[in-house]
């Protein structure tokens, strides 16, 4: 019964599917707005990278909205999962201490780890130069991070400052908006020198707020790992 | 052999976005339904990265000499491609932990056994 | 002018920097919701005035706008915002004393973030903005209402997650039609061009739209999760959500129909969805038992009314709208306040424990009993006016059809005055069986219910002070030109 009646559901979707999707021609030229960001982009931001310029430019608000969700998500993550500490002393006094990964893991892990860390800061480095950011490379670093997991279940990170990371860069980003509206009146505003383009120091705001959303982005997910880890038992 | 070609990554879109909601729909252990959370997501993410891109054109970063305006693609997209999958791994992790907590309680993830509420 | 997008940036703000304020002390959390929405509070109430003579555009990164995210904050917004952050506010300063689940510093931020979500909601004149808040809103309440980890309210929040996440999707699936279609993400751009669609790829993305919001608003076929996750949460998040968060899907819903797609076809489906929701809602709302349902099935009915006022279209019909929307705010938000707290010292949901409470607990049981009178709408409380507006809007439109609803309408105010009535009776006339060291409440969890019984007091007998307010909101809802033109600068 169920079954037959999401069938029915599904199927009147998919005919609104097609037909929408019908007047949608698929790879002709329709853009509009966005014909703004590609001519004028380089001169308004700085940054070569039109989509950095339009995620943390144009749309910068956006982005800040997006830096607040998965905030949200570590901070949920937290309340939901929390567990008394004597509860926890008890369950880590009871487990297997003989668990241990492979030598190879470890090895590897070690000599991995801090590559990693370095590619991840290139990527948010360089985000409005090449194809990445903020959010890329925060991600890069959270997998070195889980890596170390695997190789060592009994590590944990600080959970006190990388938390305090978190709302630190979190402030970074406001604060820099709001200096935006002393500067210049309005949020969120460019207002640092745009430098020349195609240079690592270019492109005013955008590669700060992008080395505080790595940050950010890189504990908060390692963040979401751990506590995944450690309170699901 | 082009009508094809037009078609190919709506019909990958869509049907992505359709299999999820058949499985919400349908499945009755809560992993599945989170995993079809995922799927319409990732069908909507194709869907605009569909939407922005115009053929015979590259990539909107002029890093490299000989790129002009004229020849890239629509950037706002994969702006919003961006937000959207930033939005759906919080929506899984925060999921993924009430799965844990009704699993705690219920020690079943099966919708049609957990009888506290009415589903 | 104090520039609006402080309205979003301070309690942003203050609820990054909560952490670091833990470090000086862990008492100084709890206080800070109450000082982030003291100064929205502040800023609306300067703004008002200034918005109510000319309506402001603020642009967000310094570019014209269809071309950057811009804040309209126009009457609506200004309102809305208003209500907002003064409901947050209240129910801020009871949770100072309420919430001692711990982490108590998360519930704070995650209170403090779904606020700001609800403002954004509100402000922004961007359509995939509108949706990043949306969400913002959704993923805070989802983890609210799982907050206090126990059985119902993880499988309340998990029910509550599913949907809500398919509904975002959908919003989404129609932001992206739409911006394949347009090119453009900005409202007031979207809505100047929308003429020149397929008048079927219109519907197409407006029934994907209007099921997003849909759900969040809890309106008739879309509301399953509304009476699990409302009766569930912690008492004070149960306020917010009622009391806020279903209206900005409302909110959603009417600006999608008014402003962008300027839909009038679907106005009396939809005035017809509303009464459906208002009927099911009282009807299932008579039969409970545990008194946060009860007052969770009564949302349900209250925002088919809400739903069905917008649905009538006229000016009049709108303006009460938007009126039972503040009444509906302030007396389910000092409902849920009162009753959970009459829970905690009771230590049961069910009606029958709630018996004889009158005279351990006078000033709780008055607040709630005020409450539910403003909701059945009896003068002189502010529900009145609202619902005696909407009676009269939708008499005024000279359609038999709405002569029918109307009929439908007032039976199903009956049946809420029916329970409201049976509830209060039991606080007043029973006697309660193990109620003896039930004491008074005090304290912070007094204030906020003594000052939404006077305000719902005061509108009652005064209307005046907001109707202009009201009556500017209702206008920016029908004149959709007007918005555009403030937006796109009048061309």
């Amino acid at each position: 019964m169920r079954r037959i009646v999401s069938i029915i559901i599904l199927i009147i979707i998919a005919v609104g599917f097609i037909f929408a999707f019908s007047k949608i021609p698929f790879g002709k030229d329709k853009i509009n707005v966005a014909n703004y960001y590609i001519k004028k982009g380089i001169k308004q931001t700085g940054a070569v990278n039109i989509v950095t310029s339009v995620v943390l430019n144009y749309r910068g608000f956006d982005t800040l909205g997006e830096v607040t969700v998965l905030f949200i998500a570590a901070v949920g993550l937290g309340a939901v999962l929390f567990v008394e500490r004597k509860i926890q002393k008890n369950m880590d006094d009871k487990e297997d201490k003989t668990k241990r990964a492979s030598l190879i893991l470890r090895t590897g892990s070690r000599l991995l780890f801090p590559l990693i860390l370095l590619f991840g800061a290139y990527i948010f480095v360089h985000g409005h130069l090449t194809p990445g950011g903020g959010f890329q490379g925060g991600a890069i670093i959270a997998s070195g991070f889980l890596l170390m997991y695997l190789a060592f279940p009994k590590q944990r990170i600080n959970k006190k400052t990388s938390g305090l990371a978190e709302s630190l860069s979190g402030l970074i980003f406001v604060g820099i908006g709001l200096l935006g509206l002393v500067f210049s009146g309005y949020f969120l505003t460019n207002f640092l020198p745009k430098g020349i383009p195609n240079t690592l120091f270019s492109a005013g705001i955008i590669p700060i707020i992008y080395i505080a959303i790595g940050f950010k982005v890189g504990f908060e997910l390692t963040g979401i790992i751990d506590d995944l880890l450690e309170r699901s038992r | 052999m082009s009508g094809i070609y037009n078609w190919m990554y709506y019909i990958a879109s869509g049907g992505l976005i359709l299999i999820g909601l058949y499985i919400v729909l349908v499945k009755t252990n809560l992993i599945k339904i989170v995993i079809g959370l995922n799927f319409i997501d990732t069908g909507i993410n194709i869907l605009l990265i569909c939407i922005g891109y115009v053929r015979g054109r590259t990539a909107p970063i002029f890093s490299r000499p000989g790129i002009s305006p004229a020849n890239v693609v629509d950037p706002v997209p994969q702006a919003l491609v961006l937000t959207a999958i930033v939005i759906g791994v919080a929506v899984l992790a925060l999921a993924l932990s009430i799965v844990i907590k009704v699993y705690q309680h219920n020690k079943t993830l099966n919708v049609t056994k957990i009888k506290g509420l009415k589903w | 002018m104090v520039n609006p997008s402080l309205l979003i940036a301070v309690p942003l703000a203050f609820a990054f920097s909560i952490p670091l304020f833990g470090l000086v002390s862990k008492k100084i959390g709890k206080y800070i919701p109450v000082v982030a929405l003291l100064i929205n509070v502040g800023i609306s109430f300067i703004l008002i005035p200034q918005i109510l003579k000319k309506p402001a555009v603020v642009s967000i990164g310094g570019w014209s706008p269809p071309f950057c995210i811009n804040l309209v904050v126009g009457p609506l917004g200004v309102f809305l915002v208003t209500l907002i952050s003064s409901i947050g506010l209240l129910v801020a300063i009871y949770a100072i004393s309420y919430i001692k689940e711990e982490p108590t510093e998360k519930y704070h931020m995650l209170f403090l973030l779904l606020i700001t979500g609800a403002t954004g909601i509100v402000l922004t004149g961007d359509i995939f903005n509108l949706f990043v808040f949306f969400e913002i809103l959704c993923i805070s309440s989802y983890a609210l209402v799982a907050y206090n980890k126990d059985k119902e309210g993880t499988e309340a929040a998990m029910k509550y997650l599913i949907q809500g996440s398919v509904g975002s999707s959908f919003v989404l699936i129609g932001i992206a039609l739409l911006y394949g279609m347009f090119g453009t993400l900005n409202m007031a751009d979207i809505a100047s061009r929308v003429t020149s669609a397929d008048p079927t790829f219109l519907f197409i993305s407006l029934a994907f739209l209007i099921t997003g919001f849909g759900i969040e608003a809890a309106v008739f076929p879309l509301n399953a999760w509304l009476p699990d996750a409302h009766s569930s949460a912690p008492s004070s998040i149960s306020a917010i959500l009622s009391g806020i968060a279903i209206k900005t899907g409302v909110y959603g819903v009417a600006r999608m129909i008014y402003t962008i797609f300027n839909a009038d076809g679907i106005l009396t489906f939809i005035a017809f969805l509303g009464l459906l929701t208002l009927l099911i809602g009282e009807m299932s709302a008579f039969r409970q038992n545990d008194i946060k349902r009860l007052l969770a099935y009564s949302s349900i009915g209250q925002i088919g009314l809400i739903v069905f006022a917008l649905g009538i279209a006229t000016s009049l019909g709108v303006f009460a709208g938007l009126f039972q929307i503040v009444s509906h705010a302030l007396a389910k938000a000092l409902l849920f306040l009162a009753a959970g707290y009459m829970i905690y010292r009771v230590g049961s949901k069910s009606i029958d424990s709630l018996s004889g409470l009158g005279r351990k607990m006078p000033l709780t049981s008055f607040a709630f009993t005020i409450g539910s009178f403003s909701l059945i709408g009896l003068p002189p409380f502010a529900g009145f006016i609202s619902k005696f507006s909407i009676v009269y809007a939708a008499i005024q439109v000279k359609k038999p059809i709405f002569l029918v609803f109307v009929v439908i309408a007032l039976i199903a105010t009956v049946i809420e005055a029916g329970y409201f009535f049976k509830v209060v009776q039991n606080l007043y006339f029973k006697e309660g069986k193990n109620v003896d060291n039930v004491t008074e409440t005090s304290g912070y969890i007094i204030v906020p219910m003594i000052i939404l019984v006077i305000s719902i007091i005061v509108i009652g007998i005064h209307p005046q002070f907001i109707t202009g307010l009201l009556k500017g909101a209702a206008g920016e809802l029908l004149g959709r030109t007007g918005y555009i033109g403030w937006v796109l600068g009048g061309s």
